[in-house]
């Protein structure tokens, strides 16, 4: 037997078979080379995208659209392609505190005028130290003098260039991006007159309804405090302007200036702005008491604007008096406006003398925060908002506060001014002897208060679905649903200090979609906003809409393509050129 | 007199044991609150941010400035003196935090005892049921009702309620404690028994309405628990070595299950009644927000979302007191009911 060498050569079939299998791999190899070549260049080409945190509020402080806003929102601006939006979202005291630390480089954030003029929705925003408090650190210096030279000047010449100027650096600059503007609602039972969704006011005392004696109504808000000093919230303010006059008041349906507790509107022409704007004189009605009897003058109102101001109670407005109002706080010195300030020539004349010009002093002094008091209240800490601790001059008092579940005011028998609208055909105010209005947790349960008619009037806050559900079933229900354009704007802050490049914040202005928005998420019942400044406010320019558009995807992505963000160049082009 | 001398030693143990466990539990919250991020000064003020000497002295006069072992020792001693302390959210700002709670107290009370009752009546017969009649199609049904009912989330019952009874058939109010500004006159803050005592019926079947649907939502859910455990109890109890007996002497079907079985079952389910009070509480939030119910749960509710420190740790110090007696009475109960337990 002979043993097999291992140098013998392979028989010739053993040969081919290496031969084939060899070829199977090389085929297969190059199958796999161009199908992967194919496969790479037929790819769509490799995006860098914008990483962008988007934050909003989770706990209602908007209401309930707020998520599907910012999920619109996030939708419309990756559309583009350029952008990866990642939403956050915090508690509303949380949220506070992330954007005054500037933690938040986007945010979405609503804002609702404290006294009615356009300065209001200007100098919070784009003012060196109230964009600061307001999460966008925005600073320029040619702004702050704009703003500072529309609040010194008397004439709407000189306010509407300087208006026109900041406008259109906002929209340059871009530390903001206007969305919409909010809708005013109220729903009530057929029968119910004088419901007036007034830009400022909703005046309770002008409401009727024709063989009653007491009105029911519910909101969904909520009193935080009812002193003038502390209250700096919607629906506190609401019902301090039922229970408080101020100096000058509004008309019932327009944000025009009627004289209340004095008894002319200060002007340059009748002599009650004088010294270039600085000083503003209010003359007093005589014979003017508060509900419980104590006399209101000149030292009263004084002492009022003083307690405010010494106070300077957490999340008050009183910095709208010795900051924005120009009476300036002693901070170092018992927070006390400085002597001089304001003067009580006689017990019926009191004077404002003013560190600098401020246009809209009369609007300051028809806002809550300027509404007088009586001595008895506390003059080191606030006061309580309970029956009896809460006493002014104005058509209702109240005489009954269940905390978060009911508020009763009712006629105030020694109101002055009873007919103060008689030339708008509201002969005597206040129309209803009594109102109760009741506290609700959720807007579900204001549509069931109105829908089982358990109330005559449902004030804010309806859902937009709620609303049009409503709307469509208003003449089987037997009422009526009232909407209209609201002060309230809502907009993204974008934070300076965290996007500081210009062109990226321009490119977000061109992406958001407000007509999405709109039709989305409020059922088409907001308006566009194209300006900080609404349109119904004097001297507003709608910039955003000239200078990018809705939607515009073209003009974001070529900005972000010059920042670096947007299409690459396929691999295979980049080890060709390496 | 041994027998009572053993109970009495169970319940200054039980009472013992409550203390520690309370001392634990404000602590556990009073870490808590101070690790999770934010400060409660600056949400106060939010974005307007005031000079840095207002921050500082409301610092002060809140005591936030002191260190955490201070103010853990002052918040310690405070709740001892019965001093809750005084709300720093914005929503109650200043106002004493037991005035804030007391107000809202009897609200959740009456949820709790109205849920109590349709839960426990419910729970019971529906397990008596299931338990007398195993494997038959009734107790394949309220089996499948304890499932389901529990695990229905509590608000979209109490919607479904609101929307049934409230909105489309009207018999009952949707919600709120009172409609209305004529309260009645407050004596104990709760309205069914503040009606009765002004001797006023008209008050008191308002007071009622208004009471049905949100003890109904929060009562059946939490019949889901009872209805299962009497049934588990009832199997054992009605297989037990007595009821054979009872059953062998030729005993009524009817008597075996009601006089034997039903009282025998019972005694596990009394003791469970502490930890479903705790559940109840939990519930209670849910409820009064469907409902509108200024209880403590939306007080609670609020505070967390307004970091309010100092309300938090009251309504949780009020809140675990509840438990730790209710517990207490019903471990006491059980012993008194059940010798066994405190041997």
């Amino acid at each position: 037997m002979e043993l097999e060498s291992p140098e013998q050569p392979k028989p010739a079939g053993a040969a081919a078979g290496s031969r084939r299998l060899l070829a199977i791999v090389a085929v297969i190899i190059v199958i796999a080379v161009v199908g992967s070549a194919a496969y790479i260049l037929t790819l769509p080409p490799a995006v860098k995208k914008y990483p962008l945190e988007l934050w909003y509020n989770n706990d209602g402080h908007y209401g309930a659209t707020e998520e599907n806003l910012a999920t619109v929102l996030k939708s419309s601006i990756e559309s583009c392609g350029h952008v990866t939006v990642t939403l956050k979202s915090d508690t509303w005291a949380a949220y506070k505190q992330r954007w005054a630390a500037g933690q938040m480089p986007v945010f979405l954030l609503g804002w609702y005028p404290d006294y009615f003029d356009t300065d209001d929705y200007v100098s919070p925003f784009l003012s060196t130290a109230g964009a600061k408090s307001l999460g966008s650190f925005y600073t320029n210096a040619s702004m702050d003098t704009l703003i500072n030279n529309e609040q010194v000047a008397i004439t709407d010449a000189g306010r509407a260039e300087n208006f026109t100027k900041i406008q259109n650096g906002l929209a340059a600059d871009v530390p903001y991006v206007p969305l919409f503007s909010g809708v005013a609602q109220a729903a009530f039972v057929n029968g119910v007159t004088n419901v007036e969704l007034h830009p400022v006011v909703f005046k309770w005392s002008i409401i009727g309804k024709t063989g009653f004696a007491q009105l029911n109504a519910s909101t969904s808000d909520k009193i935080i405090s009812l002193d003038p000093a502390s209250a700096y919230d919607f629906f506190s303010i609401e019902v301090i302007n039922q229970v408080f006059d101020t100096l000058l008041v509004y008309e019932p349906v327009t944000s025009k200036l009627l004289p209340g507790l004095a008894t002319t509107i200060p002007t340059v022409a009748n002599g009650g702005i004088s010294n270039g704007g600085k000083t503003y004189t209010y003359h007093l009605r005589p014979g003017v008491t508060f509900s419980d009897g104590t006399a209101f003058n000149s030292s009263v109102v004084k002492r009022a604007i003083d307690r405010a101001i010494r106070l300077d109670l957490p999340a008050s407005a009183a910095f709208l008096l010795y900051d924005v109002g120009a009476l300036r706080a002693d901070h170092k010195g018992g927070n006390n406006t400085v002597a001089g300030t304001i003067t009580t020539p006689d017990a019926l004349t009191v004077q404002f003398n003013l560190t600098s010009p401020v246009s809209f002093f009369n609007q300051l002094m028809a806002f809550s925060v300027a509404a007088p008091v009586p001595w008895t209240y506390s003059s080191t800490k606030e006061q309580p908002s309970t029956v009896g601790s809460v006493v002014g001059t104005g058509p209702y008092k109240m005489t009954q506060h269940t905390v978060n579940q009911l508020v009763v005011l009712q006629k105030n028998p020694t109101y002055y001014n009873a007919g103060l609208y008689a030339s708008f055909s509201i002969p005597s105010i206040p129309v209803m002897g009594q109102v109760n209005i009741n506290i609700r947790s959720s807007s579900t349960i204001l549509k069931q208060d109105i829908e089982t008619k358990a109330v005559d009037v449902v004030f804010r806050t309806l859902t937009p679905t709620d609303l049009t559900d409503l709307q469509n079933r208003a003449t089987t229900l037997g009422i009526t649903v009232k909407l209209g354009a609201s002060p309230q704007i809502r907009y993204l802050v974008i934070n300076q200090n965290t996007i500081t490049d210009k062109r990226v914040r321009q490119a977000i202005a061109y992406s958001v979609n407000r007509a999405d928005i709109n039709r989305i998420v409020f059922n088409n019942q907001v308006t566009a906003l194209y300006s900080m400044v609404p349109p119904a406010m004097p001297f507003a320019s709608p910039v955003f809409q000239g200078a990018y558009g809705d939607a515009n995807c073209t003009a974001a992505n070529a900005l972000f393509a010059k920042i670096g963000y947007g299409l690459m160049q396929p691999v295979l082009w980049i080890a060709r050129d390496n | 007199m041994a027998g009572g001398r053993s109970l009495a030693a169970y319940i200054v143990a039980r009472i013992l044991l409550a203390i520690p466990m309370l001392i634990i539990l404000l602590t556990a919250v009073f870490l808590i609150l101070r690790v999770l991020p934010g400060d409660p000064i600056l949400a106060l003020w939010g974005g307007h941010t005031p000079p840095q000497a207002t921050l500082d002295e409301a610092r002060r006069a809140l005591g936030l400035d002191q260190p955490w072992w201070v103010q853990y020792w002052n918040y310690l001693t405070g709740i001892l003196r019965g001093q809750l302390g005084t709300s720093i959210g914005e929503l109650y700002r200043g106002q004493p935090v037991w005035f804030q709670i007391s107000e809202r107290l009897p609200a959740t009370f009456e949820i709790a005892i109205g849920a109590m009752l349709v839960a426990s009546g419910v729970g019971v017969l529906a397990g008596v049921t299931a338990g007398a009649r195993r494997d038959t199609k009734v107790d394949v049904a309220l089996r499948l009702y304890g499932t389901i009912i529990w695990v229905i989330p509590i608000f979209w019952l109490g919607l479904l309620l609101q929307l049934v009874f409230g909105v489309w058939l009207r018999w009952l109010p949707p919600h709120g404690r009172w409609t209305g500004a004529d309260f009645p006159v407050r004596v104990t803050g709760l309205y069914t028994i503040d009606s009765l005592l002004e001797g006023n019926f008209d008050h008191f079947a308002k007071a009622v309405a208004h009471l049905v649907l949100p003890s109904l939502t929060l009562g059946l859910v939490l019949s889901g628990f009872f209805t299962k455990t009497v049934r588990a109890n009832m199997m054992r109890t009605i297989t037990a070595d007595y009821t054979d007996a009872a059953r062998a002497r030729g005993i009524p079907r009817r008597l075996i299950v009601y006089r034997h079985a039903f009282k025998n079952a019972l005694v596990p389910v009394v003791t469970l009644l502490g930890l479903q009070f705790a559940i109840l509480f939990a519930g209670a939030v849910l409820t009064e927000k469907t409902f509108s119910i200024e209880g403590i749960g939306v007080l609670l509710l609020n505070s967390i979302t307004s970091k309010d420190m100092t309300m938090i740790q009251g309504v949780v110090v009020v809140y675990a007191a509840i438990i730790v007696v209710v517990s207490l009475v019903v471990d006491v109960l059980g012993a008194v009911i059940d010798p066994r337990i405190r041997l």
